[in-house]
């Protein structure tokens, strides 16, 4: 088999795409696009996994090692899933269309940012996976808020590219060339090194909204549907994760205290993440924050700086996207407020007890994945010595406890409105999938570890 | 070439650049002023044909003149939803003269002060040619430049998104 055809999965995403901006010409019913677009992205999963992992390809450029592969076929599969929700509930009160093309772009440029193993791909594969993103975020047009929210994260998302282009361009200076290879071989330029090391993190951090580089988040998610917001939050941030541990990976050898930075960053992402959480009354605020803290976790992961670390980080943030992708699809069923909440169990216990799984994983109860997600992290992270850090993420998970139970409060304990909105089959089927996955996926916590560990 | 016509080159170039800057910041209309922006990259790709910069010469057409110009451009007509939105007032700002004089002073000084401790540039025998460059760009680093095309295409659809209005 040739080097094209390793990347097929990335090609059927594209077709998705040009297919989804044409479909609801041909059939002309609203969700076509989207349903179309589910199929491309289960396809490109599928074919991801049996693609599997191979050497690089196109001169060194494209690499699909153990974390390539899973992340490919991870990104796929949540974009399919998200998709097929979007098939059934639509991204009212505009049409869905153009989203169904910029979330199978954005699946696509995260499918490659994994799989780059040199600077100009990565900055590219990141455009072309963030540039979506910004269009998602401000996917309604008309609302002021939608478009303030959508320019905070696009002028931040920028500034912080070019940072990280900077410290790009600074390793490309030290090491000759922009292949990662080259760059891994570099010797340690000192404290160049360790400024180009930063700027590139410092990017990297804010587009991940890591504290202290979180400010955007909060408000750029609160002014978006909760829709997009469920997969800016969690797909390109899924590929961002993995992009961050491949280059510590390269950058760690040369830049002794890059491990430090990381702590540093994790120590005020869960600390700054779960207490602002906390006094949040709009669903897409809290997960936000939330959003921040899980980020911290991560960071505690890879300060570890070994092979375990690296492997928990990405294992974690998987662990952490189908939860949190399913919380902000029922509240963009439900409304954004936490009070929007209130009645959901007498009027749908299905989706309460959903939530009820999904928090408690994002909490790390077991048997969900999130705690198996957290165990392994907290594992590598004590191998490391990083004991006080880890004693903060347990404290601060109990604390995480508090914010989350307030929607299951509201849920189960407090009255609301009776009336439900209508059933629509592939958002239920869309949203048990990935209840079911965060049920179920830590079952295959072992295997997967040590799969990711692997490539390291 | 001779000097003397390599002087006259130079300073029509020169006026070029330097009038079309003037003129950018002059005229009140967006699409006036964008069209000023190209013809200034164009002289001052003419100005590096001058110095035997070829290279240099194709990229600033390429780069500035073509990609850039033409999105500015396609901004300019995607975001403006009537004509009489690309009059805009001309709006002098204190802070931005003084900071464009600063940075003009500070320019000719670095220029003054350390031009003589800097050796003298050494061209190369051979410079490598537009074939190599293109050969480069479509076999190397074909992946980031198709990834880039994506990337353009994924703004186009946007920026029709964004300014598609009320035609549901």
């Amino acid at each position: 088999m040739s080097a094209l055809a390793w990347f097929i999965p990335e090609y059927l995403l594209l077709a998705g795409a040009f297919f989804a901006l044409f479909a609801e010409l041909i059939v002309r019913r609203e969700g076509v696009a989207a349903a179309a677009g589910a199929l491309f992205a289960s396809l490109a999963a599928l074919s991801a996994l049996a693609i599997g992992v191979r050497p690089a390809a196109f001169g060194g450029v494209l690499e699909l090692d153990q974390v390539s592969v899973t992340v490919r076929v991870v990104l796929a599969t949540l974009s399919a899933v998200y998709l097929l929700w979007l098939a059934g509930r639509g991204m009212a009160p505009e049409r869905s269309r153009e989203a169904a093309a910029f979330v199978l772009l954005a699946t696509l440029g995260g499918m490659l940012m994994v799989a780059a193993r040199d600077l100009m791909v990565l900055f590219v594969s990141i455009e072309l996976a963030t540039m979506p993103a910004y269009l998602l975020m401000g996917y309604r047009r008309d609302d002021e808020h939608t478009l303030e929210g959508a320019l905070k994260y696009f002028l931040l998302s920028m500034t912080t590219s070019l940072v990280m282009l900077y410290g790009f361009s600074f390793l490309f200076g030290i090491a000759g060339s922009t292949s990662f290879a080259a760059i891994a071989e570099a010797p340690g330029a000192g404290l160049l090194g360790a400024f180009s090391a930063v700027f590139v993190f410092v990017g990297l951090l804010a587009k991940m909204s890591a504290a202290p580089f979180h400010y955007w988040a909060p408000d750029a998610y609160a002014g978006a549907s909760p829709a997009s917001v469920a997969f800016v939050s969690t797909v390109p941030k899924l590929a961002g994760a993995a992009v961050m541990v491949r280059l510590a990976v390269i950058l760690v050898p040369g830049v002794p205290a890059l491990p430090t930075v990381f702590a540093v960053a994790s120590l005020a992402s869960m600390l700054l993440g779960n207490l602002a959480a906390f006094p949040q009354s709009d669903v897409r605020r809290l997960m936000a924050y939330s959003g921040v803290a899980h980020t911290g976790y991560m960071l505690l992961a890879l300060s570890a700086g070994s092979a375990a670390g690296n492997a928990a980080a990405i294992y974690y943030t998987i662990a952490y996207a189908a939860p949190s992708m399913a919380i902000m699809l029922l509240a963009a069923e439900e409304g954004t407020a936490v009070d929007d909440f209130a009645g959901l169990a007498a009027r749908r216990p299905a989706a309460a007890w959903t939530s009820v799984v999904l928090l408690l994983s994002l909490v790390g109860v077991p048997p969900m994945v999130g705690m198996f997600g957290k165990l392994v992290l907290f594992t590598a992270a004590l191998d490391a010595g990083r004991l006080a850090l880890v004693l903060v993420a347990v404290a601060m998970s109990v604390v995480s406890a508090g914010y989350y139970f307030r929607v299951l409060r509201a849920a189960f304990f407090v009255g609301g409105r009776a009336e439900r909105v209508p059933r629509v089959l592939p958002a239920a089927v869309a949203v048990a999938l990935l209840t079911a996955a965060t049920l179920a996926l830590g079952v295959f916590t072992g295997p997967l570890v040590r799969w990711l560990t692997a490539a390291f | 070439m001779s000097s003397t016509v390599d002087g006259i080159v130079f300073l029509a170039l020169a006026f070029a650049t330097i009038g079309g800057a003037v003129m950018m910041l002059a005229t009140r209309n967006v699409v006036h002023a964008a069209f000023w922006l190209l013809e200034v990259m164009l002289a001052t790709a003419g100005l590096y044909m001058l110095l035997s910069a070829e290279f240099l010469a194709l990229v600033q057409v390429l780069v500035y003149a073509g990609s850039v110009a033409v999105l500015i451009l396609f901004t300019i007509m995607l975001t403006l939803r009537r004509r009489e939105d690309a009059i805009r007032d001309f709006e002098p700002g204190w802070g931005a003269g003084i900071l464009a004089v600063l940075f003009g002073g500070a320019l000719l000084f670095a220029v003054e002060r350390f031009s003589a401790q800097m050796r003298p540039g050494v061209m190369p025998e051979v410079v490598p040619d537009v074939a190599a460059f293109g050969e480069k760009l479509f076999t190397s680093w074909a992946v980031p430049f198709e990834i880039a095309s994506l990337v353009l295409l994924v703004a186009l659809v946007g920026a029709v998104w964004w300014s598609g209005g009320d035609g549901q």
